[in-house]
């Protein structure tokens, strides 16, 4: 299993890049829960999932709106592999 | 090498804007988080990175038509140019954190409901969900009254799936500590109990009131003829207020004690804090001539040096 690293929101931040400000909005719409909330600490899954966020908004053109739609697809997609990953065991 | 105008079919007079077009329509196309587990559209994403790297820039793209770059040069294969490109992408794409179950589709998963699985697959073999982690804990934030903290008191909050919850404030509270709410949070997968909620408490400042410990300060005008004479008057605390004996020659800064009315912590106010009222004595804004002369003739009699250490 990969290790998980946790971080603070601004070293998580440096990592991918991204101003601070771009984590605490996506965190402000719940596009991202850190893992640990009060402390602002963040685990590698955040982290991909804000840069996937970026991602989405700065390369592929996605709207606000559209945002927690195909993150919302992408939690079901994830969640049906794994189901089906778990059924053919 | 792999020619980047072929990956990213366009032609060699394509425009920057036409470059930066395709790029995004072959990156949408095979971005692995929306291919998850898909390897070949892995390898087409990073080759249309790659290409978008050599000739998304003016200035890159020169270098490239010059035959300049690194790779043309040292005849670099396109596996070493790739993996260059991607070790300064820093961790996993988001699909390699959810291949061991990720929190987020947990999060999805419980909306849908604990039977969901079993029943879309008809399939109750409990033994499959055993070893699953239920790491749904949620995390919220709420503000509360000043009074409420110091006093205790019982709200109800809704969380932003809807759900609603009678939160019991314990007096006493103070800002950042946490109230677990077990089984609160997020559903558990299968028959795994649903995580906590906890929530972590703000407490908002009240003008003229401040916590000390279990005592709670409060500053208190007098005029210097009750300071000098001594007075009986209204003062407010944390629920209502009471009558407050001022004794004779009190000075600003002197502090008195209201027993009782700090931060309550049992049933009776004996168990309580107690409300310090510090004395602030302040002069009329203007001086009445009768009384400057009346102090003056007092003065000579008696004066007296409020420096003299004590």
């Amino acid at each position: 299993m990969r290790k998980n690293k946790k971080q603070p929101l601004i070293e998580a931040a440096r990592e991918i890049g991204l101003s601070p400000d771009v984590i605490i909005r996506f965190i402000s719409f719940r596009w991202i829960i850190p893992i640990d909330y009060p402390l602002q600490i963040l685990d590698e899954e955040d982290i991909a999932r804000a840069r996937l966020i970026w991602e989405l908004q700065h390369e592929f053109g996605v709207n606000d709106e559209s945002i927690p739609i195909i993150l919302n697809l992408i939690d079901q997609l994830h969640t049906y592999k794994k189901e089906l990953k778990k059924l053919s065991r | 090498m792999k020619d980047p105008y072929v990956v990213l079919g366009i032609s060699k007079t394509a425009t920057q804007d036409e470059i930066r077009k395709a790029y995004h329509n072959l990156a949408k196309k095979f971005h692995p988080d929306l291919n998850p587990g898909n390897k070949d559209a892995e390898i087409k994403f990073k080759d249309v990175s790659l290409a978008y790297e050599r000739i998304g820039s003016e200035e890159e793209r020169a270098k490239y038509d010059r035959g300049e770059t690194p790779e043309q040069q040292q005849k670099q294969p396109d596996e070493q140019a790739r993996e260059r490109t991607f070790r300064r992408r820093r961790g996993p794409f988001y699909h390699e954190t959810q291949d061991d179950g990720g929190r987020y589709s947990y999060s999805f998963a419980k909306d849908m409901g604990e039977d969901f699985f079993k029943s879309f697959f008809h399939t109750d073999d409990r033994s499959r969900y055993q070893n699953e982690k239920s790491s749904t804990d949620e995390y919220y934030q709420m503000s509360v009254d000043f009074k409420d903290a110091v006093l205790g008191a019982e709200r109800e909050i809704t969380f932003p799936n809807g759900k609603r919850l009678q939160v019991k404030i314990p007096p006493g509270i103070e800002s950042g500590t946490k109230l677990r709410f077990k089984n609160q949070g997020g559903a558990g997968i299968g028959d795994l109990p649903p995580g906590d909620a906890y929530i972590e408490i703000t407490v908002r400042p009240l003008a003229r009131f401040n916590r000390v410990g279990n005592n709670i300060e409060t500053e208190v005008a007098v005029s210097f003829i009750e300071a000098l004479l001594g007075a009986e008057i209204k003062i407010p605390t944390i629920d209502g207020s009471v009558m407050l004996k001022i004794p004779s020659g009190v000075s600003t800064g002197s502090r008195l004690r209201v027993r009782g009315k700090g931060v309550a912590f049992g049933s009776s106010s004996k168990e309580n804090g107690d409300q310090i009222v510090i004395i602030k004595v302040v002069l009329p804004k203007k001086i009445d001539p009768e009384l400057e002369k009346t102090v003056r003739e007092w003065g000579g009699k008696f004066s007296y040096n409020p420096r003299e250490e004590p």
